[in-house]
This record gives C-alpha cells, structure tokens and sequence, in this order.
C-alpha cells in the first residue's frame, strides 16, 4: 500500500508560509517588480523562520529539511509571488547551498554556508556560458591547480542572482573543465565567491521574474583556495546533476504553486464577469479547459511530491540516481508549459484585463516561461527520459 | 506561575465570504485560522511566562471540534508548554456562556491558575463576550482592552484601551485579561524548528467526562442566546466630509447638520 499525506508538521510549516507568504510577500509584490528588487527585510524574515538554504545540516546554519518539505515551501512561494522572484532566490540557494553542503569542505562551508541562512548572502549556480547551456562537455571557462592554489578563467553568463551576490555577498557553485581531454569526466565543481578580483559582472534585462537578476561574469586568472573545490576534482559533473535535480523537483512544486493560484484568480474571476446575460463560468467553453487545467497540474504535483521524496529516499540508498533523474525529468518536462497553458486561459478569461501589466497573471506567465529552460530545458529533460527507457548506446550525440 | 491562553480557531476572516441569501458566513473552502486576538493574547504570555522565570509555564487551551488541534499545535509552535482540546460533541452548538462555563471548567481541573490570558473578541463572532464570562464563572478580576502588561511578583500593570485613549491599571493575581493588539503588532511565525518541537510537547483532548460539568450546561442546551436572523448590515450611504478654517467653524456646521437630522 502506498501511504499518501504530509505530515503533521509539514502541514504546519505549509500554512506557516502560507499566512506569512499572504501578510507579507504578496502585498510587496507590486513594489518588488517595480524597484527591481527582493526588499532585503522580507530575505531576513525567511532566515528567521530558516527558510533559507534549508536541507542544510543545522551545524551550518540549515534545518535539516528533507526534500519534499523544501518543496513544499517552493510551492507556497510560487503560489505568493507572481514573478516567482522569491521562489527562484529560494529555490536556486536551497539547491545548490543542498549541494555544498553535501560535498564541499568544512572550511568554505563554515565561511560561506552561514551567511546565506542568515540572509547576509546568496549561493547560487554557474554553468552557463556564452556558447554552451545543455552541452556541458564544451564549456570554455577552466580551473588550473597552480601550487596550493587553483586559477579560473572564462565566461558564465544567463546566470541568477549577480547582483543578489553584489548586494549580499556570496558566490556561485561553479563548474569549469580541469582536465581539457576529458570532456565531462574532467570537470571540477567549486566555490566561486564573486567579489574576488578579476570577477567582472554583466547584467541581463530579462522577460519575467522582475525582482531577481539574471547576468553573467568574466572570470580572469581568479585565485580560489583548494578548500573551495567542491567534491572530487573532475568529478564535478557528476554531482552536478544532484543540485539540478534538487532544484528540477523545486521548480516543479513553483509552477504548480503559480498555475494553482492562478487558476483560483481565475474562478473568482469567471463567477464574477458576465458576458451575454450570465456569469462566463457557466460556459462550457470556460469550464472544461478550467477541469482539464486544475485535473492536471493536480496530477503534476501528485507526481512532483513522488519525485522529491524518491530525492529522499536515495539519501537513505532506497532509489538509485537513475531513478530519481528519470522521475524529476518526468515533472520538469512538463511542469513550466502545462503551468503556462494554465495561466494563458486564465488570462485569456480575464479579457483584455488579462494583457494588462496590472494583471498578475500575465506576470506569472513570463516569469513560468522561464522554467522550461533554467536548470535544464524540457527537451533535455525528454532525452534523459528516454536514455532511461532505452539506454545508453541510444544517446544521440555519442 | 500557571498562565492560560484561551485560543479559538476561525475561518479566515480575510477569506470570508457572506451567502447573500441566508446571510451566513461561507465556510467551505475557507482556510481555518488561530484567531487574531488569541494570537496576541498567546504572545503576550509566552513573554509573561518568559519573565517569570524558572517554573513559569503557559498552557493553550481551546474548545472546539478535533480539527482545532491544528490552531492549539500553531499555539505550541509560538511557545506555549502544553495544550488542551476540549472536544466532545455534548459540547457543540455552544454559545458564549456555555462556553465560558466549559472552558471555565477546565481551568478549574488545572489546579491553581495565576493568569488567563483571552483574545478580546473572536473574529468570527465579534461578541467579546467569553473572556468576561469566564472570569464571572470562576470570579477573577478582570481587565479588558488589555494592549501591555508587565508582571512585578504578584501584580500585573495593564496598559488598556479606552473610547478615548489609554488607562494603566493594576491587579493582582489571579486575574483574567482579555487582550487587543496595539496597531503596530506584526504576528510572529514561528521557526521551524519550534514547529519540530512543538509537535514534541504535551497535548492533550478532553472531553465532558474529564472536566466535571453539569450536562444541562454545555453545548446547546447550556446556550441561552438564540439566534433571530443573521444578517449583512446595509451598506452605509457615503460620508460627508466638513471641512472649514477653524475647529469652531467645523462644529457649528456640525451641529447644525445633527439637528437638521433630529439627532439632537
Ligand atoms: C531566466 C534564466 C535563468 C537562468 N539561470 C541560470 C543560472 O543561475 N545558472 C546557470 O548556470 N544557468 C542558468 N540559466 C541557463 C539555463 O540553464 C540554460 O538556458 C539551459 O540549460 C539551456 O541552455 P542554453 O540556453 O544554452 O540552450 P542550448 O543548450 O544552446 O539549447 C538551445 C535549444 O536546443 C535544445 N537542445 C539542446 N540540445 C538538445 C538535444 N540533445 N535534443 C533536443 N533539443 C536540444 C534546447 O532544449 C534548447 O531549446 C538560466 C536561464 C534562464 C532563462
């Protein structure tokens, strides 16, 4: 039998975040898209309530979350914040803070982890570059050991939170080649703390999510200490693939908690407006793309939930890796067209209020857009699915 | 010291709708919340309990159906030690004298209380009338209105509302306060890891049979107040605003208006 609910406490931090989200994020929202910008007081009450990078042991600074209940603050912040500026500051930090914390070395831990639990700092991620996005083996940007020392150069670029990290402090878990021969076998992951000299950042004028930054970097000759490599030198690429799966299921849950409260603004809307002598709601052709949305985002975080908790089971060695990246490319496949499709009729409902910059649909429809490329693009997530159906010798670029 | 939070759980008033037809409050669908009152009320004395020190301990306490475990949970979460449910369908259908006793009957089985802590008025209901019932029943003193108390050994000095504007009062212990949230009150939400510990202190149901009560006085049939008819309030028609150059100028055109009204 499958056992099927939350727990008691999980339930209680849901609706904790809930009346926070509703008193103190929401009425914000407006004045964060406006000043382009997360009110740092609203990033200091997520600390105080250790919202922040929350799978993290508690010796750093963490709450020691499991993943489903990191995802089920996700899904509330998406639910809050039309354009998912919080949700994807909280979401990015959780994952990859989940990451360094897993493999990275006391010493940068204790220097860099908690700052950003306190809010006084972001992590984030750097994988991106000008030339390469899904094809990780061709990235340009290296990490050379010289002494005791290592040296970075490149470029990453389409990256959240720069000015996050300008503002605040902090850095980006950061992967570069090592070993040039080797393609992704000769990857290294590290701490790239972006006030080091040689660190020169760019920003980005980006569609949606208006209140976070998205930018990028040079990185010229910069000096990191060996104590910032994360994990195993060239070994980078392999456990890259845990934040993003971490932050794949996370955004799952933010798209779900956007296309729910959409969908909500949009009954209250179609009960209300009339067209032809009664309420549009009670037009089948209003009421069956509404079934037909609310049946399968419910569906999708039904099966979100599934895969963040085969997240936690593979922390106790019950799943294995390959199961857990089939299951998360599951959800991300679909998670940020089908909240879309969701939110577009919602929209569409609302006339032409629903093409109004007033409209917070419209917002949460750019800043939704963006999911189906950040942390992996949906089309990656279907050749990860099918090299799980049909193996390895059927990956298309080897 | 003992301290009681009196603490009720209510539909989201914020969420609420009105059925236009029967004039009731629509519940389904509406999230059940810890009323805003209680929650200052709690706050205030988890700080009371704080500042008395070693010993001192606060239990939350509640009347209503099993779900209302989730408003006495949020309770612990916030710091109260312990909470009781009083849950029994003999209790359903209570009104606020029959409520009072109930709960009144509760804090009689606690043994010796020094301080009852109650919202001012539950939002659902608006009557502010259980706090000052119970304090009858089990004939405390009380003070309503309650914004700031401090405690100083037995004696509490309570900052309260008035019409008009502020009145400091003193009274000993034992004593029932019902409490209102200055304006600037921001609710806290508690951490999680007081959520992880919350679930890790004593809770507690009780029923009819666990508190000594009379039958004919719980629930329905202990429930005086029978309800006519509710109702919306019509819609207020638009105010008038007097606006003249002095303070004088403005009553004159005031008084003119309150006695071409007849209200004077
Ligand atoms: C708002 C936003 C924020 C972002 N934040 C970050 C960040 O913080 N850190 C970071 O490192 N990156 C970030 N990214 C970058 C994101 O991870 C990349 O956009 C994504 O990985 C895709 O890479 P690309 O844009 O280079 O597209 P490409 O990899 O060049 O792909 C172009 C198109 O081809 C498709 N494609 C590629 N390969 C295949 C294939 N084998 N089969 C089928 N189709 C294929 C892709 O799906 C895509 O549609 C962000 C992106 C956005 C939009």
């Amino acid at each position: 039998m499958i056992t099927y609910e939350f727990s008691e406490e999980q339930e209680m931090l849901r609706q904790s975040v809930r009346e926070w989200a509703a008193k103190n994020l929401t009425p914000r929202v407006q004045e964060m898209e406006k000043n382009k910008e997360i009110p740092p007081d609203l990033i200091k009450s997520m600390a105080k309530m250790e919202l922040l990078c929350p799978t993290v042991d508690p010796e750093y600074g963490g709450s020691g979350f499991d993943a489903v209940t990191a995802g089920i603050v996700g899904e509330e912040l998406g639910r809050a914040d039309y354009t998912a500026s919080v949700p994807v500051f909280y979401l990015v930090q959780a994952s990859w803070a989940h990451v360094f914390d897993k493999y990275g070395t006391r010493e940068c831990k204790l220097k860099h982890i908690p700052p950003a639990t306190k809010g006084d700092a972001f992590i984030g991620i750097a994988t991106t570059e000008p030339g390469i996005g899904s094809d990780l083996a061709n990235m340009v940007t290296t990490i050379t050991p010289n002494g005791d020392k290592y040296v970075v150069n490149g470029e990453k670029n389409y990256i959240s939170g720069v000015r996050e990290v300008k503002q605040y402090g902090g850095g980006h878990v950061t992967l570069a080649r090592q070993n040039l021969r080797a393609g992704t076998r000769g990857m290294t992951m590290f701490f790239l703390p972006l006030g080091l000299p040689g660190i020169d950042i760019t920003e980005d004028e980006e569609m949606g999510r208006e209140a976070i930054s998205t930018g990028g970097f040079h990185i010229s000759n910069v000096e990191i200490p060996k104590e910032n490599i994360i994990g195993k030198e060239e070994k980078g690429f392999y456990i890259v693939h845990e934040g993003y799966e971490f932050a794949r299921a996370i955004i799952a849950c933010v798209c779900c908690g956007a296309a729910m409260k959409s969908l909500e603004n949009g009954i209250k809307y179609i009960k209300e407006r009339n067209a032809f002598g009664r309420a549009i709601a009670k037009y089948e052709g209003i009421q069956f793309p509404l079934a037909e949305h609310y049946t399968r985002i419910s569906m999708l975080r039904d099966f979100t939930y599934k895969a963040l908790h085969m997240i936690d089971l593979e922390q106790e060695g019950k799943a294995s890796r390959m199961e857990v990246s089939k299951t998360v490319a599951m959800v991300k496949m679909f998670c940020a067209t089908w909240a879309m499709q969701a939110i577009d009729d919602v929209m569409q409902w609302q006339g032409a209020f629903g093409y109004n910059k007033e409209c917070p649909d419209q917002a949460a429809y750019r800043a939704v857009r963006s999911f189906t490329l950040a942390e992996g693009s949906k089309e990656i997530m279907k050749t990860i699915v099918a090299r799980e159906l049909l193996g390895k010798e059927f990956i298309t670029y080897r | 010291m003992l301290i009681i939070a009196c603490v009720k759980q209510v539909p989201d008033t914020s969420d609420v709708k009105v059925d236009s037809a029967t004039g009731t409050l629509v519940r389904e669908g509406v999230p059940a919340v810890m009323n805003p009152f209680d929650q200052f009320a709690l706050e205030e004395g988890v700080r009371l309990r704080d500042a008395a020190g070693e010993g001192a301990e606060i239990v939350a306490l509640s009347m209503g159906p099993p779900q209302a475990r989730s408003a006495l949970m949020k309770a612990l979460a916030l710091g109260a030690d312990r909470a009781i449910l009083l849950t029994d369908r003999a209790f359903a259908g209570a009104d606020t004298w029959a409520t009072s006793y109930t709960l009144a009957r509760a804090v009689g089985a606690l043994g010796k209380i020094d301080l009852i802590m109650c919202g001012l008025q539950a939002v659902d209901g608006d009557t502010a009338q259980t706090g000052p019932e119970m304090a009858q029943h089990l004939r405390l003193p009380q003070v309503t209105y309650a914004e700031r108390v401090t405690l100083d050994g037995k004696t509490l000095t309570v900052k309260r509302q008035t019409d008009t504007g502020y009145e400091i009062v003193e009274v000993r212990m034992p004593a029932l306060l019902t409490c209102t949230p200055p304006a600037d009150f921001v609710p806290s939400t508690p951490p999680f890891s007081a959520i992880i510990k919350a679930k890790k202190k004593p809770y507690e149901e009780w029923g009819a049979e666990k508190i000594n009560t009379d039958a004919d006085k719980l629930g329905l049939k202990g429930s005086p107040t029978q309800v006519k008819r509710v109702f919306s309030p019509p819609k207020r028609g638009q105010g008038v605003m007097l606006e003249g150059n002095s303070a004088a100028a403005v009553a004159g055109e005031l008084f003119q208006v309150l006695a071409k009204g007849g209200v004077l």
